[in-house]
Parts: C-alpha cells; sequence; structure tokens
C-alpha cells in the first residue's frame, strides 16, 4: 500500500479545517475509511480518487502521488 | 471503532460464547450420547440470535448514522477478504472430516464435527475482519 501517497490531510486543513467525518460524508465513505487512505493503509478505488479530488476542486495528481517501483 | 467493527465484535464473541456452551455441552454428554438434539440445537440458535439482535441494536441506538449507512468499499473488500480466508478454512476442514469419517465414529459426533466446522468458519470469518479493522487496511 505504499506506492500511493496522498496530501488529503494537508488539503482538509487548507479547506477550513474540514474533518474526517465531513469529507467522509460528502464522499460516502465511513470516517475510518478516509483515515486508512490518510495514513497510506488503505487505496481507494478510482471512483473514490475522483471524489475525493473533486470534493478539493484539484486534479487526481495534485491529491495523490504513485511512487511506482521506487 | 466502525460500527462494522463492533458487528464483527459481537458476532465472533457472541457464537464463541454461545456456541462453546452448546459443544462444552455435547462434549459432557458423550460421544455415544444417543441421537442427534435438536432442541438443544435450536435454543442455542434461538439464543444467539437473540444475543445478537439486542446487541447490535443497543450499538446502533448509540451511533445511528453509521448503522444506517451502507457498506463502503473497504468495508465490502474487508468483507471479501475474510470470507475467503474463511471459505478456505470451512473446505480444509470439511476435507479432513471427510477423511476421518472413514474410520465410522459415531453419527453424533459427524453432525456436531460438521456444526463445528460450519461455526469456527464463522468465527473465522468475524476474526478477520476484525484484524483487518484493527490494522486499518
Amino acid at each position: 500500500m505504499g506506492a500511493i501517497r496522498n496530501e488529503i490531510r494537508r488539503l482538509r486543513f487548507e479547506h477550513g479545517e474540514m474533518t474526517q467525518q465531513e469529507l467522509a460524508e460528502k464522499i460516502n465513505l465511513t470516517r475510518q475509511t478516509v483515515n486508512a487512505i490518510e495514513l497510506g493503509k488503505y487505496s481507494p478505488s478510482l471512483e473514490a480518487a475522483f471524489r475525493i479530488s473533486a470534493v478539493f476542486g484539484k486534479p487526481l495528481e495534485s491529491v495523490f502521488h504513485y511512487s511506482g517501483d521506487e | 471503532m466502525s460500527f462494522r467493527e463492533k458487528s464483527a465484535w459481537i458476532s465472533m464473541l457472541s457464537m464463541s460464547g454461545i456456541y462453546g456452551f452448546y459443544f462444552w455441552s455435547v462434549i459432557r454428554s458423550g460421544p455415544h450420547a444417543g441421537s442427534f438434539h435438536f432442541g438443544g440445537l435450536l435454543e442455542t440458535i434461538i439464543a444467539l440470535v437473540v444475543v445478537e439482535i439486542v446487541l447490535t441494536v443497543a450499538v446502533a441506538i448509540f451511533t445511528p448514522k453509521e448503522a444506517k449507512a451502507p457498506r463502503d468499499e473497504r468495508d465490502k473488500l474487508i468483507e471479501l477478504r475474510a470470507m475467503r480466508v474463511a471459505y478456505s478454512g470451512l473446505a480444509t476442514s470439511v476435507a479432513l472430516a471427510c477423511f476421518f469419517a472413514g474410520f465410522n465414529p459415531p453419527l453424533l459426533f459427524n453432525a456436531n464435527a460438521l456444526l463445528f466446522i460450519l461455526v469456527t468458519a464463522e468465527i473465522l470469518r468475524s476474526a478477520c475482519q476484525i484484524v483487518q479493522y484493527r490494522r486499518g487496511a
């Protein structure tokens, strides 16, 4: 799961200190799933990743970073 | 702890306790103790259903929003992984039971052995879900 990093925590704070629960409600996931995504323990589906990016008004590549075989 | 994880804990603990008592009673009766006790098994199943419903409703009362929310993609993935592990255990255990059936154990032993295998698979499924939730997978 370490191949994909994300900026979700930083983006939440930049968007009015959005809580994980608030983000979860916007994207139809549970707060625990959002937490797992932020910690890099769970990689969201493509659809969920797009929904997260849409909440912050950012392109996918700005929110998620794929490190590949690094 | 999410509602789904709490449900898994309820399932695992109630099945372990209630079926544990049932199998302990069966073992105490001995392998040659009469016919299969459907009455005892029915009481066990009813007790399990009642306990699980009561505990799940109690948890839902304190977290109504979570309880009403559908499973998300991670919940479904965790459930699928747990089912896969439980099914592997079930298949292996049934194969072993078939092997030992060749030694002509009493019918009561066979019937309860199969029930034990099924219950163990269910407990294993709940345990796998809990481990995944705890790890934040």
